[in-house]
């Protein structure tokens, strides 16, 4: 990569512009114009580095082409990152229900229950799916806006969990135990998942469980099998991660290049 | 003489729009157009070009293509589509009644 290649990077780079196409357009555009400086300043008999120095102050700084760039293209990239979100909650959303679904499922048939019976309460279940959802999404889109902030990077989920508390207190007073504790799991299973010790994130899921178990008692009907419980909500925790890694890979990877 | 870059940041989209109304161009070449006809006065910065020619193309005034030179080079230039046209002729005569109407107030106060 040459010096002016550099310069041109280094303005799309800053620019957070989104789409593979206009970066490599623009980095290309910005390249050419840098290089008619730099016959400019040769033909001012200028040697290398005194055309270096002057293309360098008639471009500018990268930093503020950058900036200029970003505010023309800010429309397109808050599209792409909401269209990005509502992937990310979706792909989350049915992550949750398969887990959750599979782990009623085995659980109906290692007791001997009729699978439609561990489903018969689905409409109740169905605010614990958003909540395992919007507590695992809330946290990690506050770790990729606050990245160096751990305080921070927990500000959504907190004001979400509270906004989310308000609702299911207003919509399903008796139901509304379950969906915040499982809020709260899946919140905490991401927060410890960014610990290095292995399984430590495990306690994320329990400990919000054992405490609305201990403040409220019996959460759900089936509620005779609490570790079932905390077994779908860790291995939804889990599951959710390779999610997120998935799509951060062959999804997102451009957004964040 | 030395002026206030605001006011050229404040009709670069203006000064483009007229450039362009005459011919097909890239974006170093605007900046060596416009420097030539300000007499050297007008100088574009690349953060307020480039930027203002993609605004610019955003709203559709402007299409784009690149095209190779004759010494091989390529270069991205930039052509009025027929509503940068038109918002060429409305911005012109929106700025000839401004500056007039800046103008009858200075000659007012300096009789």
């Amino acid at each position: 990569m040459t010096r002016l290649d550099r310069i041109a990077s280094r303005v799309v780079l800053l620019a957070k512009l989104p789409g593979n196409k206009l970066r490599s357009e623009i980095a290309k555009e910005l390249r050419a114009h840098l290089e008619d400086l730099t016959e400019e300043a040769r033909s001012y008999g200028y040697d290398e580095q005194a055309s270096a120095w002057m293309v360098n102050r008639r471009f500018g700084e990268p930093q503020e082409i950058a900036s200029a760039f970003a505010s023309v293209y800010a429309p397109e990239r808050l599209a792409k990152r909401l269209a990005q979100a509502a992937l990310l909650v979706i792909a989350s959303t049915v992550a949750v229900v398969v887990v959750i679904g599979t782990v009623q499922s085995i659980a109906a048939i290692c007791t001997a229950t009729s699978i439609l019976s561990t489903f018969r309460d689905i409409h109740w279940e169905l605010f614990g799916f958003g909540a395992i959802t919007a507590g695992y999404c809330s946290l990690y889109a506050g770790e990729r806006l606050f990245p160096t902030s751990l305080a921070r990077a927990v500000l959504p989920s907190v004001t979400l969990g509270l906004w989310l508390s308000a609702i299911f207190v207003w919509l399903i007073p008796q139901h509304a135990a379950l969906p915040l504790a499982a809020f709260t799991c899946a919140a905490l299973g991401r927060l410890l998942q960014r610990v290095e010790i292995p399984l430590v994130w495990f306690a994320g899921t329990a400990l919000p469980l054992l405490i609305a178990w201990a403040l409220f008692g019996r959460l759900i009907s089936g509620w005779q099998f609490p570790w079932l419980v905390w077994l779908g909500l860790t291995i939804c925790c889990k599951v959710l991660r390779e999610v997120v890694q998935f799509l951060e890979r062959f999804v997102f990877s451009e957004s964040f290049a | 003489m030395p002026f206030d870059r605001e006011l050229l940041k404040g009709s670069i989209a203006l000064l483009i729009l007229k450039l362009l109304s005459e011919r097909d161009m890239y974006g170093y070449e605007i900046i060596q157009e416009s420097l030539r006809r300000s007499q050297e006065a007008f100088e574009f910065k690349e953060g307020t070009l480039y930027p203002a020619l993609h605004q610019l193309h955003k709203r559709g005034y402007l299409r784009s293509e690149w095209r190779t030179g004759e010494n091989g080079k390529q270069r991205k230039y930039y052509a009025l589509t027929a509503a940068g046209r038109k918002a060429a002729r409305a911005s012109e005569k929106e700025w000839f009644f401004f500056t007039k109407m800046v103008n009858a107030i200075l000659s007012k106060a300096n009789p």
